[in-house]
């Protein structure tokens, strides 16, 4: 798994917890990453969009404009399953030279 | 390390906005910009580390770039903007380093209006967008090079109608300051038509494809003032008459002029 693939796994995870607009989405990422910049997370978003695993649409923020929110799709779960099941074998062959 | 410069939201959104617009595919442009307005705007955001935080604009821009299909956009620039340079040359130095054994060199310019033309049109009419209603910038500037182009034919249609009938009367310093004229004329119309033609190339990709207009028009009016400049290099006066000159003339500037204009249409529709 490369750095993009952790990161497009991090971003199905998070919007798999409930649908979130774009600023929300990209600043934990960046605190979790700080060397990556948010226009690299906010190309991967779009990436999954264009691959339909997440979908977007408008509504009310805040008290300010309307605000595009993404929403994870079913093909998008599927996908974040089959990234988590990646990542825990990935894991797991780490841990087995010892790596903790 | 390099210190990131620093840029207001409106300077960065600006940035951001040409850069994806010259970069990527029609609709796609809007929706990214839309989207980085409101990455931008966010109250939360400190805009001293607008650029730290979300990277240089055309960076950002970058990461967006579908790279075959930008590599190919900039393939088919560049062909027609060589093609412009080559026009803008031929007419201000009405001179040409390319020689062909099989071709006349007057015909050198028209062939490079055929190639502008079929290329962009079929560029532009499929990956071209449009944008709202026709921008009245571009109705002036088609204005401006149509009424630029038709004044310098009348003039060469003028000058090529008299050039024997004055060679034997008493006006023949008239004839010659009127021909300097014309020659300038020429030289000035068809290099700025060529030049002109280049923002309506750039402008029909990131603003509104019938900007193309401009090209076509430009294009068209560089060319056939080329192909007249080439082809009095290249005659010889004492075989000619007046008639025939200018029939020879306006018998081929007549189709290319109405395939430009035509092509013109083609490019606001």
């Amino acid at each position: 798994m490369l750095k993009k693939d952790l990161l497009e796994l991090c971003l199905l995870q998070l919007l798999d917890g409930g649908d979130k607009y774009g600023y929300e989405v990209l600043t934990p990422l960046r605190a979790a990453f700080p060397d990556t910049q948010e226009s690299a997370i906010y190309a991967l978003l779009r990436g999954l969009g264009k691959e339909k695993y997440t979908e977007w649409y408008m509504a009310p923020g805040g008290g300010g404009p309307d605000r595009k929110y993404y929403r994870i799709t079913s093909a998008g779960q599927a996908r974040l399953e089959e990234m988590r099941d990646q990542w825990r074998n990935m894991r797991d062959a780490i841990a087995s030279f010892g790596v903790e | 390390m390099k210190q990131p410069k620093s840029l207001t939201r409106e300077q960065y959104l600006k940035q951001f906005s040409r850069a994806v617009r010259w970069r990527l595919p029609p609709r796609e442009p809007e929706d990214a910009i839309a989207d980085y307005r409101e990455l931008v705007f966010q109250p939360e955001r400190d805009e001293s580390k607008l650029v730290e935080e979300l990277g240089e604009p055309v960076q950002a821009a970058h990461l967006l770039t579908d790279v075959k299909s930008y590599r190919r956009w900039l393939k088919v620039f560049a062909v027609l903007a060589f093609g412009l340079f080559l026009l803008a040359k031929w007419d201000y130095m009405a001179w040409s380093n390319v020689r062909l054994s099989f071709a006349e060199q007057w015909w050198y310019p028209v062939w490079t209006m055929a190639v502008g033309l079929a290329l962009s049109l079929y560029w532009f009419r499929r990956h071209g967008q449009k944008n709202g209603p026709l921008p009245k910038g571009l109705v002036l500037a088609i204005a401006v090079v149509l009424i630029a182009g038709c004044v310098v034919m009348y003039g060469i249609w003028d000058v090529t109608g008299a050039v024997m009938y004055e060679q034997v009367s008493e006006h023949t310093l008239r004839l010659r300051q009127q021909t300097r004229l014309v020659i300038t004329a020429m030289m000035y119309v068809g290099t700025l038509s060529a030049v002109a033609a280049l923002p309506g190339l750039v402008l029909a990709k990131c603003y509104d494809r019938r900007w193309l207009a401009l090209y076509v028009l430009g294009v068209t009016v560089a060319a056939m003032i080329g192909f007249v400049t080439f082809y009095f290099k290249s005659i010889d006066l004492d075989y000619l008459t007046a008639n025939m000159l200018q029939s020879y003339l306006f018998a081929r500037l007549i189709p290319i002029g109405i395939v430009g204009l035509i092509g013109t249409g083609v490019a606001l529709c």
